[in-house]
């Protein structure tokens, strides 16, 4: 027997706990969809991950970060940085600023300092209009460090807002700087540019396709000429962009869409002016920003870990896509004093060497518009 | 104490006192009822918002009012499992305009076939110069502005031949607060796109302001703030609109993609982020028939995209419109929405 006053209060509370109890546990089992991701330096890769050479230059909500044995360093705070690229002697870094209405291209030490600032993007003060403000994107150097190559908004006419590559000295001014390319107009234009040691530069094109649909499409190009019209490497139904040079100089490896909402990994031999056939290297991925590692062991790429998901970093051995070629068995050496038999000659079967991509990192979401670096 | 007397202190006490089984019963069912209640409480605001959101009864703005059709409980035109024909509406809800007198900046004609898993997504140029179903004739993008969901669905309706079934109105903000809910979209953006004048009406307090965006291109993901100004920029498309269509749909693909992971406990905080900023003919119990049927279409290049590009239509129109090729676009349109 239980009095009814304990029995009162013992259900009262029980209801309150099971009621709350309920909504809270109804509120745990959300989706983790809408979860940030979180911050590189809060959650290297994990233990027993894939540890990359060298050192890995990436951008996330606006800060750099190092990735190097294994762990994050924040280089920069959250406030716009992006597309690092690293000086061919790997002495420093290149990076770009966005702002609201323009962005800047800085050169930083490989620890995030700010060394100098290369362009200057912003309207003037008595400037009302916000046309009078520039973008800089995808900024690269030559071979000798002296000419900054970029993608630059001029010239614009109105609403008609392109990018175009240009070229300008280390150290100069916009005015001194030189046209490279004529983008084709509404389209975005010229980005990606990747000067090249003979002195031609690899972009990336935007144009209208073929019609019915004249969709928008992407094309890797070359020009050997400041103000030339180039020529494209890649067809108007690869839908290609996101060009890398490999490390020997003698491979390309890209994205490319078909003109759809998908992204496959491509690679292509590559002589300095002309592209060989593409080798689809992972198709069942949403690929971002194929990376060469400096030794040639593999590329890195940015693909979500799940479908929909933050961008996370992923490396594929370079067996994927060039497999070892078999070596094949010794035949037998008669020694003297043996028969051998005659028999059929044996099959010899070499199973294909599947090498899957390496999840690197979970739970970021690095930013996939944005290159990346990497350095021995 | 004797017989028929006043009960005794400890009779009384005795009386306050239940047994054990019922006891327990008693926790059992106080335990159940709180649980439930606690689980009402946790899907009350979402089912608010989906009260308030779906089943709106639309009619039309005419000198004659005609009730077009209402939600359930009277009969629906679908029929279980039939195909049917949805329009979506999107506007920029800002306050250039009163509520509710907003243009229609996206209008998609959705055809669905489930028996066959076919989706058929045909955008509407938002300034086709057509008689509007309230009278005169204009943008087709104002049609929803004088008359409402019904002025835009009769205008659809008369102009295309077509049968709506039923419309989905969405504001932008409430596409930002959807996808940013949802944790962001992963899309390829196409190209570069690059706006020196893209409208900074929202959230801003100066409807008429603008800014520079920059959307970089290629895989990504998307954000709501990016992904609309993905899809809303149009200045620097040679397309115009007919481009701003096509990345609409793809984001519309991308969305329903992402939506496939939403567990029901996500809903209340769904429906936090569409209040006010969406609306629906579609009655509550249909929408949940259709969430299984949506849930299964997992094949993103199969949806059929059409924009109508010229030669369906041609620029030079009254104040800048678009003027349709009839003889063109009605074979096209019987085609996929029979």
């Amino acid at each position: 027997m239980i009095s009814r006053f304990l029995l009162a209060a013992g259900l009262a509370v029980l209801m309150v706990i099971s009621g709350f109890g309920s909504y809270l546990y109804l509120g745990t089992r959300q989706s983790k969809l809408a979860t940030p991701p979180q911050k590189p330096i809060a959650a290297s890769p994990r233990a027993q991950a894939y540890v990359l050479p060298g050192t890995l230059y990436l951008a996330q909500s606006g800060a750099l970060y190092s990735l190097s044995a294994g762990r994050f360093h924040q280089l920069t705070p959250e406030d716009g940085w992006m597309q690092p690229y690293l000086y061919p002697d790997g002495s420093s870094l290149l990076a770009v600023k966005r702002s609201g209405y323009h962005s800047d291209v800085f050169s930083l030490s490989r620890f995030g300092a700010v060394q100098a600032q290369l362009t200057n993007n912003a309207a003037g003060p008595r400037s009302y209009d916000t046309a009078d403000n520039h973008w800089s994107f995808y900024p690269r150097l030559t071979p000798d460090m002296r000419t900054l190559f970029m993608s630059y908004d001029e010239p614009k006419y109105g609403f008609d807002v392109n990018m175009s590559v240009w070229s300008m000295p280390v150290g100069g001014n916009i005015r001194q700087a030189r046209l490279w390319t004529y983008s084709n107009d509404y389209t975005g234009g010229d980005v990606e540019p990747i000067p090249l040691s003979n002195g031609a530069v690899l972009y990336t094109k935007y144009d209208y396709g073929d019609p019915p649909d004249n969709k928008l499409i992407a094309q890797l190009w070359i020009t050997t000429r400041a103000g030339t019209y180039g020529r494209a490497l890649t067809s108007i139904n690869d839908d290609c962009l996101e060009p890398a040079l490999s490390p020997n100089g003698r491979e390309l490896a890209m994205i490319c869409t078909h003109e759809k909402q998908i992204s496959h990994l491509v690679i292509a031999p590559f002589d300095g002016a002309n592209i060989g056939p593409l080798q689809e290297v992972i198709t069942d991925q949403l690929v971002a920003q194929p990376t060469w590692a400096p030794d040639g062991s593999g590329i890195a790429y940015l693909a979500p870990a799940e479908a929909n998901g933050p961008f996370q970093l992923w490396f594929l051995r370079k067996d994927a896509y060039h497999p070892p070629v078999p070596t094949p068995m010794p035949s037998p050496t008669p020694t003297p004093g043996t028969h051998l038999e005659r028999s059929p000659r044996p099959v010899l079967y070499y199973p294909p060497v599947v090498v899957k991509p390496i999840q690197v990192t979970s739970f970021l979401g690095f930013d996939a518009s944005s290159p990346l670096a990497w350095s021995n | 104490m004797p017989l028929g007397g006043q009960p005794g202190r400890r009779a009384r006490a005795s009386r306050r006192r239940l047994k054990l089984s019922r006891s327990l019963v008693l926790a059992v069912l106080a335990v159940a009822l709180s649980s439930a209640a606690g689980g009402l409480a946790y899907f009350i605001p979402a089912a608010a918002t989906a009260i308030q959101a779906t089943g709106q009864i639309v009619s039309v703005a005419s000198p004659t009012p005609t009730i077009l059709f209402t939600p359930s409980p009277s009969p629906s035109p679908v029929t279980q499992g039939g195909p049917f024909t949805v329009l979506l509406l999107g506007s920029d809800d800002d306050s250039k305009f009163s509520s509710d007198h907003v243009l229609t900046q996206s209008m998609i004609l959705v055809r669905v076939v489930p028996a066959t898993k076919q989706v058929t997504m045909l955008s509407i140029p938002r300034d086709l110069w057509v008689p509007l179903s309230v009278g005169g004739t204009g943008k087709i993008d104002g049609a929803y502005s004088y008359g409402g969901a019904g002025a835009a669905i009769a205008t659809v309706a008369r102009n295309f031949g077509v049968h709506v079934d039923d419309y989905v109105w969405v504001g932008l903000l409430g596409l930002i607060k959807v996808i940013d809910a949802i944790g962001g979209i992963d899309m390829v953006t196409t190209n570069p796109v690059m706006d020196d004048y893209y409208p900074q009406d929202i959230n801003s307090g100066d409807p008429y302001g603008y800014q520079r965006i920059a959307v970089m291109a290629g895989p990504q993901h998307l954000d709501g703030t990016h992904a609309l100004q993905y899809v809303r920029s149009r200045h620097n498309d040679l397309q115009s609109d007919f481009g701003r269509s096509r990345r609409q749909q793809q984001v519309l693909i991308a969305i329903r993609q992402k939506a496939k992971r939403v567990a029901p406990a996500d809903l209340p905080n769904l429906a936090a982020a569409i209040a006010g900023e969406l609306k629906t003919s579609i009655g509550l119990d249909r929408v949940a028939e259709l969430l299984p049927l949506a849930a299964s279409f997992d094949n993103p290049d199969a949806i059929q995209q059409i924009v109508l590009l010229p030669p369906y239509t041609h620029g030079g129109g009254p104040g800048g419109s678009v003027t349709a090729n009839w003889s063109l676009i009605l074979p096209l349109v019987h085609q996929y929405f029979p």
